[in-house]
């Protein structure tokens, strides 16, 4: 038989996009370097979580007592009966926003740099969305009656409100938390096969096992796959814009001063990405140093993620100033009442917070010096994060406080039961992500291969 | 033996699936030019039912493998136009079903019923387009349907090309021509 000859062939359009990381990177050593965050967790890991499942147990004892004793320990002063968790919902719901802007936004205008970080931020999605889920139901008091919201008639074949902005929030947030979890749960569906391949103790190997769906990297499933994820990407982009959209007719459909306003839908999504992307930079800055990755997420990533947060602070500020002229120029004194006493009155403390923290600290971030400053940045960004959970604080709180009656103005206090409800959303939300980073890929192990140029026997020209 | 032996020994049953035979060839490559070159002469000897596994989809090889679009968009489509209709049903229906008319007004209000449509809409279409994946991709694959190599989650590519006999012998041959660095014969 004579023997086969061929002519390789090597389109230059064949060739993956090598920018962001450094040539040292290779398809063996990606699967190396991110699946070593799976062995056996060290002292630190265990200090911090036994840490936050501490915070968590007060945080529990908090809930038994208002289980227990009612909402009245939960600090509520009629006619404040929106506060801290209401703060806490939509804070949580914000930072839900940054993983599908990162996965399905960026992803549509195809921007390579999210490949490093779009993990994070997505799982930041799913444990963000089920933090802020818990809120209204303990807002309620009574949570486990939760189960009333879901659209189904009641013993009198009496419906919910489909009208309220309240039953709009209830599809908006389960959709959303639908919906992001299956976009989670795809995107790892390769990584997981990765892992089940790899994995030496039985515990990531099943993981690996269950997440991959017993995925092989076949053609017709890579076809399939990114065909799908496209879609997932176009439905997730109108739903992260529309699920803060939602949040903030809240209040937005309330005729309450500094509530009633059509700026509040893009001011609200703007404010959420900023919060998410903040905190996503935070989560990169400590996973990258605590696993030695800096050679994969680059300072350049997270310099393009700290760009995001620079127009989103701008976005939020001009928000803030078209708020101010709106009463300024308007013509309801109640607004215009509200508005200084916002900023002066008795809450100045937490609105001059808000506004350093978001508007003038984030300044900063024009400097490319400190764009590319780990620790500089580290800070900046948990300054932006009080921020924002003080911004949807003053929105709340003081316009409640203040509304068109003097005689029911009040000063509203945070009890210590809704302080360390507080304290345990966040110890929850750490709790699911510091499990995740144990226990399944952390960062897209397929789609950062596909930054890389692939092995051609024969180089472009 | 250890309490928990069983169940460990089930896990690991269903980890590594039924036991399966496979008659055929699968060459194991490193270059993507090399699978690609492979691919093409393979289809052109009439291996048209061949499979082609990697770490990640070349666009070579898909064009090498002249596949068309995927079809998971139409199955996204019925579920997303499911959704946006039953959204706007649940809450003219339910309207209609206990009336409470305030001032007057008309009962199907449609600016707030277009939240619910809208929202109905992305959660239908995103599972329809999950299951639709899923299925198309043969997902979850509990019986292998072609041998496999964990390093095709690696760095390396695989081309499955089910056959026997004489047609097995080309074949394998045919792969070490292209680069192949290892051709396994499963017969």
């Amino acid at each position: 038989m004579s023997e086969i000859t061929y002519e390789p062939e090597a389109d230059p359009e064949d060739v993956g996009v090598t920018e962001h990381l450094p040539a040292t990177v290779t398809q063996k050593s990606l699967n190396t370097d991110i699946l070593r965050m799976l062995e056996p967790p060290g002292k630190i890991w265990w200090s911090v979580f036994l840490f936050d499942l501490c915070i968590l147990a007060v945080a529990g004892i908090a809930l038994r007592n208002q289980i227990v004793l009612g909402l009245g320990v939960a600090g509520y002063t009629r006619p404040v009966m929106w506060a801290a968790y209401i703060t806490n919902f939509v804070f949580w719901v914000g930072i839900a926003h940054c993983g599908t802007l990162v996965s399905a936004i960026l992803f549509l205008f195809r921007s390579h740099f999210r490949r490093a970080v779009y993990r994070v931020a997505e799982a930041m999605t799913v444990f963000g969305v089920l933090t802020a889920g818990l809120f209204p139901l303990l807002h309620t008091g009574r949570p486990w009656l939760g189960y009333w919201l879901v659209p189904y008639p009641n013993q009198r074949n009496l419906w919910p409100n489909f009208r309220s902005p309240l039953e709009w929030d209830v599809f908006a947030v389960t959709t959303y938390l639908t919906v992001s979890s299956i976009f989670f749960i795809v995107g790892m569906i390769p990584d997981a096969a990765a892992q089940r391949d790899r994995a030496k103790d039985r515990l990531h190997r099943l993981l690996g096992f269950l997440f991959s769906f017993g995925w092989r990297g076949a053609n017709y499933q890579w076809k399939h796959y990114y065909g799908a994820y496209l879609y997932f990407a176009a439905f997730a982009t109108p739903l992260v814009l529309s699920v803060h959209s939602v949040v903030s007719w809240d209040f937005a459909m309330a005729q309450l001063p500094g509530w009633h306003s059509t700026i509040f839908a893009p001011y609200f999504v703007a404010g959420a990405i900023f919060s998410g992307v903040a905190l996503v930079i935070n989560l990169l800055i400590g996973i990258r140093k605590a696993y030695k990755l800096q050679h994969i997420v680059t300072v350049d990533h997270i310099e393009k993620l700290s760009k995001l947060v620079l127009l989103t602070s701008t976005i939020v500020g001009y928000s803030y100033l078209v708020e101010f002229f709106c009463a300024w120029y308007g013509p309801s004194k109640f607004e215009r009442d509200l508005v200084w006493w916002r900023f002066f009155g008795h809450y100045w403390w937490a609105s001059w917070i808000m506004f350093t923290c978001n508007v003038i600290i984030p300044l900063l971030l024009w400097s490319k010096k400190v764009r590319r400053n780990m620790t500089v940045l580290f800070v900046i960004m948990l300054f932006v994060n009080v921020g924002m959970w003080f911004e949807r604080f003053v929105i709340i709180v003081t316009s409640l406080a203040r509304s068109f009656n003097p005689a029911t103005w009040v000063y509203y206090k945070m009890s210590w039961t809704e302080g360390a409800i507080t304290a345990g959303a966040f110890a929850w939300f750490f709790m699911y992500f510091l499990l995740f980073i144990r226990l399944l890929p952390a960062f897209s192990i397929a789609e950062i291969k596909e930054t890389l140029a692939p092995p051609m026997r024969k180089k472009p020209s | 033996m250890k309490p928990f032996q069983p169940v460990l020994d089930l896990v690991d049953r269903i980890i590594a699936g039924p036991p399966a035979k496979f008659r055929g060839v699968m060459g194991v490559f490193y270059y993507v030019d090399d699978v690609t070159a492979a691919v093409r002469t393979l289809r052109q000897t009439g291996h048209e039912d061949l499979r082609v596994y990697s770490p990640v989809p070349y666009h070579a090889v898909e064009r090498a493998l002249e596949q068309g679009p995927s079809i998971v968009r139409w199955v996204t489509l019925g579920g997303a136009v499911c959704g946006l209709t039953g959204g706007f049903a649940l809450c003219i229906y339910s309207v209609h079903a206990w009336p409470l008319v305030v001032g007057g007004k008309e009962l199907v209000s449609l600016p707030p019923f277009v939240i619910i449509g809208f929202e109905s809409m992305i959660l239908l279409g995103a599972l329809a387009n999950l299951l639709g994946m899923l299925a198309l991709s043969r997902l979850p694959e509990l019986k292998a349907s072609a041998p496999y190599d964990p390093r095709f989650t690696e760095d390396r590519i695989g081309i499955w090309v089910p056959c026997a006999g004489e047609a097995a012998v080309k074949v394998q041959e045919l792969m070490r021509g292209h680069g192949a660095e290892e051709v396994m014969l499963h017969a």
